[in-house]
């Protein structure tokens, strides 16, 4: 086994650590950095629950990403979305709309509704749709969800101006 | 956390393409080359070992998609699927391969699945795989000291998962050729729900002259061991019009050329009762009378 000394910026912060070689950028999140808001569902990249922002916004599974390859990346979870105290929209909207339930696929869904804002602010129900697959939901069906990111959409569109 | 947990490897990380294939040239079969990830990582949390991986995460040169209308499109080894999901170059002159991109498994391993490890993963349901075996084109091999060499498509998938790059080549670039303004070609893909893997897919080509077709390359995936072409469909359809009756006789042929068997996706039964619908609905995407 090889070891990697990599410096990791998670949430705007950087972390300077030592990663083995067979170590997932989840698995460094959760057990290393202590930062389990990122979720481990299947660890084959199907679930999502583990899907983390690129700083470009483009979301990745970071059960199949290897954390040694990440060195001088800048990454987003879940929990770092807010702003100060204020939620990012997204999550205001998954509380508004109910669109939580277990909660476990909740963190990368919202990521997931962020990365797909990113690149189109004003998607269709059938491109939220289309840009949440490979994001499963157990619970609520997806019309929940799928209410909350045109929600979201909404207040974003309004917030900029 | 689970069983589905990485056992021990050493990681190379070369910083250039030349430490890379030094490091290939002196490994040979020893390494195993990681790209995007998104099938290595799954197949050795399912047990396949490898107990030197060689990552390419810091080759970022070979990241290229540039086309240019006289030669044609090169795409580098570590052009993801998204890249290519946004390019209107590549949605414009190879529809063939955007189709296949833009449903490709989901956006997050589009994000980090590469069209070339798609390739060289040698799947027989490798969607953008039927996409480039019927659009046709050479994946370029790289060897220390300079060396390089072009496998053409049609000689890339030897077996099931096996290619015909040898053990000291790293693919570099995957080129295709420029499209003429007769140039058609779409993919289709039958699947449960579109994060499955297809129970079969297909994509065609066509030369076109008015309604005649001049020549044709079809792929069709998950009807044999490797992706295939479609010789005996392929020629009933070059020199003829492409009509109803032309596209039943192909869709008819196409049971020469398949060798499907049943597995959890699909049934080998299944499949050869769609194979020719779908390759007949491919040809009719791609000429634009759906």
């Amino acid at each position: 086994m090889s070891k990697h000394m990599i410096t990791l910026n998670v949430n705007g912060e950087d972390h300077d650590i030592v990663v083995a070689s067979n170590k997932t950028l989840l698995e460094v999140l959760r057990e290393q950095l202590n930062m389990p808001d990122t979720k481990y569902g299947c660890g084959t990249g199907e679930c999502g629950a583990c899907s983390v922002l690129l700083e470009d916004n483009s979301a990745i599974n970071s059960c199949l990403t290897l954390a040694a390859t990440m060195d001088g990346k800048k990454i987003t979870t879940a929990s770092g979305l807010e702003k100060g105290d204020k939620l990012h929209p997204v999550q205001q909207a998954f509380i508004d709309h109910a669109a939580v339930q277990c909660g476990f696929c909740t963190p990368g869904m919202v990521v997931k509704s962020v990365s797909l804002l990113a690149k189109n602010p004003r998607p269709t129900e059938q491109e939220i749709r289309e840009g949440l697959e490979g994001s499963i939901c157990r619970c609520t069906g997806y019309v929940k969800i799928v209410n909350a990111v045109e929600a979201a959409s909404k207040a974003m569109a309004g917030t900029a101006g | 956390m689970s069983s589905r947990v990485l056992t021990d490897f050493d990681l190379l990380l070369p910083g250039s393409l030349e430490e890379a294939l030094e490091i290939l040239d002196r490994e040979r079969g020893a390494v195993t080359v990681l790209s995007g990830g998104t099938d290595l990582l799954v197949m050795m949390k399912a047990g396949f070992e490898a107990d030197k991986v060689m990552s390419l995460a810091l080759l970022g040169d070979l990241n290229r998609l540039e086309f240019d209308s006289a030669t044609g499109l090169r795409i580098g080894a570590r052009t993801t699927l998204a890249q290519l999901v946004d390019s209107p170059e590549v949605r414009q002159h190879y529809p063939a391969l955007w189709q296949s991109a833009r449903i490709f498994a989901t956006p997050q391993l589009r994000n980090t699945a590469t069209v070339v490890g798609n390739l060289l993963r040698g799947s027989p349901a490798g969607d953008c795989s039927a996409a480039v075996a019927a659009l046709g084109g050479t994946l370029v091999m790289a060897t220390a000291g300079g060396g390089r060499r072009e496998i053409d498509i049609d000689d890339l998938w030897v077996s099931y998962g096996v290619t015909a790059r040898a053990d000291n080549e790293l693919a570099v670039e995957l080129r295709l050729p420029a499209p003429d303004s007769g140039t058609a070609s779409a993919f289709k893909r039958l699947t449960r729900v579109n994060e499955d893997l297809a129970k079969l897919n297909v994509a065609v080509c066509l030369q076109m002259d008015g309604d005649t077709c001049k020549s044709a390359r079809f792929a069709m995936g998950c009807v044999a061991p490797t992706m295939i072409r479609l010789p005996a469909a392929e020629a009933i359809v070059q020199g003829a019009k492409v009509d109803d009756e032309t596209l039943a006789r192909a869709a008819e042929a196409v049971q020469q050329d398949i060798s499907p068997i049943d597995d959890k996706r699909s049934t080998a039964e299944y499949r050869r009762s769609v194979a020719g619908v779908y390759l007949k609905r491919a040809v009719q995407q791609a000429c634009g009378f759906a």
